[in-house]
């Protein structure tokens, strides 16, 4: 293999040129891939040999098909662990790529390689899905699509037309109607039959080649589709995303493959992000975004028809968003009260439901669920710094949520590194409500007003007036056994002493605060404040938390994956354990008489 | 059935004073508008029969409202939301009754208590006006049940009445509201002495609860069942409910601990 290398090499120098200017944020990603891509295009072959064989046979039961998902249980435990979705090697390949390491390193210059590297991952991912296909696993898809966070820095038109000239035979529509969409069709069209040729002179890769290029699955098509879309996000070519990912969402529809789930949902969330650039901006009620929903309600329906459960939660967290960024928070309400979110959606998915849920609540002034969902979905979101955003918007809600329910958030939640800079004012606005002080307060609005504004928090934050002013009281009903209106009304800066009168009586109605007003003489008289242990409230706050650790195990009960076929290991080991018993019962009955009925009983079992 | 019919019925419109006689009309000028296909706006229909709808649309909800007939003025109301989402250059927004009207369905949505309507409505107004520059606080009918709602949500009763009495409202569709806003405020106001005041003179009550009369003040304590003894009112819900609570916590809060602590228990068995 490393010998080949150098003839591919002078293939490419364009690319190289092109890639050139990217080499220094490959640099931490680059060693790894650089092998799994060298290890994988050896392994490809074998893999073929071991996995797409097997159904040929017409049974999936079969001994390889079962060490093969051994090995990827064992993977998938790692998977879990690598959030930011950095390049997944094979165990296998990579004791294999170990040999290579060294020789590869030596021969390659670094730059080609990466285009190389970078060809090979995209590639390596089409026996995933291939074998996603075969086996009928959606887990193969979903780790085709989490290599693309890894490939998207790299991504260029060249490199996918190559990848697609590559991949399929010159005269299919697919790849043509994919290279228009590239605007590569004359480049690269020019080249096929010297990578045939090439393929040719490669003993191991012409096996996969040719088997590829027998019938090469929609699949393929499709994430060849995605990367073309993320191609069109990352440079900003909006209007041709849009009719392109229309396309890919006709296509998808019209496939009908169950294989496919996991792919529309990513296609139709890079479909309605298309949208949402285009001019006119959201809150516009002319925006494009409006015009996306139809198409999203019907991929809704389908999914929902289908029980795709990955497009299904795609679409409902894309609709709330696209109402929500229009403002239309009824119909979003509604759209939630008539689905039902799919409880097995995946992680990032059901945090993002989280939050748009909670918003919605917020407005809707039911604070109690607001702060639950919010609190969930900060704790669901992903801690990868590339989430931050979303932790951040999601954290901001909370605390405003959280002040509106007159709790006083923890100061613990402003230090943390990635939030601290965010959070500054909304951490001045804590402090106002906490205190008390209405000017203040009034202060720091108008200071940050354009901050709270773009966070689309700014309504919210006007609704906690009444809550400044109760913590104001609050305070006053603590310090002083005896105040008098006028005090209450200089203090809070209110407009006059009736108002105070009313505002007082409208705290001690609502439960804030212990006392009695007395209108003649003009004062408010605070009651003794009781002990508090006395009351319920200890024993609440006490089932609270008990509920929560409650909640939190059956949680990770529910997360917990059990391997495949695992039963069947246990099963085995289990007979064996009875075999030995039987035989050292046996021996016992030969060897000690006095065990004789001890044996009896284990035979009978 | 064309436009003219439709332009010649809002003219009828105009002049007609009485309720049954604008609602024939009006239904009329909803037919003919189905007739046209423009009941609501679709891309095809010209900006002529557009504003015209709105017309027919605005003049029916205002006309409701005049008539306190809350019903149909939310059913108006909705009808006119599409519209008002139009962009400005199929449907220019000048003449149009939009802020009226919406200042209006705010202030019938916190009448009717439904604060979480008012809200959702409100945020939607908060981002689309927003872009423009202009502040929803500060538009003459919009603001007003803006106000209203942070006053009634701090409790400065005295505030809401003194904009709904001293004739700053906005327009006189607005004062509809008012007698029902009046009832509100009484009613809360009532519940809040209820549990704030040990006791209050009949005297002082006449302006805590803006009643015009003593004579007032006492119909109302007898309503509310408040006791009246020389000159004062008591309220005995306050110590009744006082006894009771405590009777009952006690028992509630027993058969809580027993109740969760079963709980736990059974939680443990499954984990264990």
């Amino acid at each position: 293999m490393p010998s080949k290398t150098p003839h591919t090499n002078g293939n490419e120098p364009v690319e190289n040129g092109i890639n050139g200017t990217k080499d220094v944020e490959m640099k931490d990603d680059a060693p790894n891939p650089l092998k799994g891509g060298k290890g994988k295009k050896l392994k490809e072959g074998e893999e073929e040999m071991t996995v797409v064989v097997p159904p040929s046979k017409g049974s999936k039961l079969s001994a390889p098909p079962q060490k093969d998902t051994d090995g990827d249980v064992a993977m998938d435990g790692e998977a879990a662990g690598e959030d930011d979705g950095a390049v997944k090697v094979d165990p296998v390949t990579q004791a294999i790529s170990g040999t290579w390491n060294c020789c590869s390193s030596a021969v390659c210059s670094i730059l080609s390689a990466n285009i190389r590297s970078l060809l090979a991952d995209i590639k390596s991912n089409f026996p995933l899905l291939e074998r996603a296909v075969t086996l009928f696993d959606a887990r193969f898809t979903l780790r085709a699509l989490r290599s693309i966070s890894s490939i998207r820095k790299r991504l260029t038109p060249d490199i996918l037309a190559q990848v697609i000239t590559d991949t399929y035979p010159s005269n299919s529509p697919a790849a043509r109607s994919l290279l228009v969409a590239l605007d590569r069709e004359n480049a690269t069209f020019a080249k096929p039959s010297s990578t045939e040729m090439e393929i040719d002179s490669e003993s191991k890769a012409t096996k996969n080649g040719k088997k590829e290029q027998k019938e090469i699955i929609p699949e393929v098509d499709i994430f060849l589709g995605i990367l073309t879309q993320i191609y069109y996000l990352d440079n900003k070519i909006t209007q041709k995303g849009v009719v392109f990912s229309a396309h890919l969402a006709e296509r998808i529809h019209s496939l009908n493959r169950r294989t496919l789930d996991s792919l529309s949902a990513r296609v139709y969330f890079y479909y309605s992000m298309f949208a949402e650039q285009m001019h006119p901006l959201p809150p516009s009620p002319a925006s494009p975004v409006v015009s996306l929903r139809p198409a999203l309600l019907s991929a809704l329906r389908t999914a929902v028809l289908r029980k795709d459960v990955d497009t299904q939660s795609t679409v409902i967290v894309l609709l709330l968003r696209n109402y929500l960024s229009t403002s239309h928070i009824t119909q979003a309400d509604l759209l939630v009260t008539h689905t039902k979110f799919p409880d097995n959606a995946s992680n990032n998915q059901v945090a993002r439901y989280l939050y748009y849920l909670g918003r919605i609540r917020a407005i809707q002034l039911r604070y109690t669920e607001a702060q639950q969902q919010l609190t969930a979905a900060t704790r669901k979101a992903p801690s990868s710094p590339s989430a931050a955003g979303f932790s951040q918007s999601a954290t901001k809600l909370k605390l405003v949520v959280e002040l509106l329910m007159g709790d006083i958030p923890e100061r613990a939640t402003f230090r943390v590194a990635s939030m601290e800079r965010a959070l500054e004012p909304y951490l001045q606005l804590v402090q106002a409500v906490r205190v008390g002080l209405l000017g203040e307060f009034e202060s720091t609005i108008k200071q940050h007003s354009e901050t709270f504004r773009r966070d689309g928090t700014y309504t919210l934050i006007l609704r906690l007036r009444q809550n400044v002013i109760k913590t104001g009281i609050r305070m006053m009903s603590l310090s002083y056994s005896r105040i008098s209106l006028r005090d209450i009304c200089i203090r809070l800066k209110l407009e006059s002493e009736e108002s105070a009168e009313y505002i007082v009586a409208k705290a001690i109605r609502d439960g804030v605060i212990e006392a009695s007003l007395d209108r003649e003489r003009g004062f408010m008289k605070s009651k003794e404040v009781g002990d508090v242990y006395a009351t319920r409230e200890p024993g609440e706050a006490f089932h609270e938390r008990i509920r929560a650790c409650l909640g939190l195990h059956d949680e990770s009960v529910k997360a917990m994956r059990f391997p495949m076929n695992q039963h069947r290991l246990e099963l085995k080991n289990a007979q064996e354990a009875r075999e030995r018993e039987r035989e050292m019962a046996k021996e016992i009955q030969d060897g000690d008489l006095d065990e004789d009925d001890l044996g009896g009983e284990y035979e009978g079992m | 059935m064309s436009e003219r019919d439709l332009q010649s019925i809002l003219q009828k419109l105009k002049s007609t004073t009485t309720y049954p006689e604008s609602t024939t009309l009006l239904s009329k000028a909803k037919i003919t508008l189905l007739h046209l296909k423009a009941l609501t706006p679709q891309p095809t229909t010209p900006q002529t029969l557009l504003l015209l709808a709105r017309e027919v649309f605005e003049s029916g909800a205002l006309l409701s409202i005049r008539y306190k007939d809350t019903a149909a003025f939310t059913r108006y109301v909705h009808q006119l939301t599409p519209f008002y989402e139009l962009p400005s250059s199929i449907l220019p927004g000048a003449k149009s009754e939009r802020t009226k009207v919406t200042g209006l369905y705010l202030l019938l949505l916190l009448t009717q208590g439904n604060y979480a309507g008012f809200h959702t409505e409100l945020e939607g107004l908060e981002i689309r006006e927003g872009s423009d520059g202009v502040r929803v606080e500060d538009d003459r009918y919009l603001g007003y049940p803006i106000r209203l709602e942070r006053w009634l949500m701090e409790g400065s009763y005295d505030l809401v009445w003194k904009a709904m009495a001293s004739r700053e409202v906005p327009s006189e569709e607005y004062a509809v509201f008012s007698e029902i806003l009046t009832i509100t405020i009484r009613n809360e106001i009532a519940s809040c002495s209820e549990t704030a005041y040990p006791s209050l003179p009949i005297s002082s009550t006449k302006n805590l609860l803006f009643l015009d009369s003593e004579g007032a003040v006492v119909s109302f304590a007898q309503s509310r069942g408040w006791l009246i003894r020389d000159g004062r009112i008591y309220f005995p819900n306050q110590s009744l409910k006082a006894g009771a609570d405590l009777d009952g916590n006690q028992k509630e809060l027993s058969q809580l601990a027993i109740e969760n602590t079963l709980g736990y228990a059974r939680e443990l068995e499954t984990i264990v």
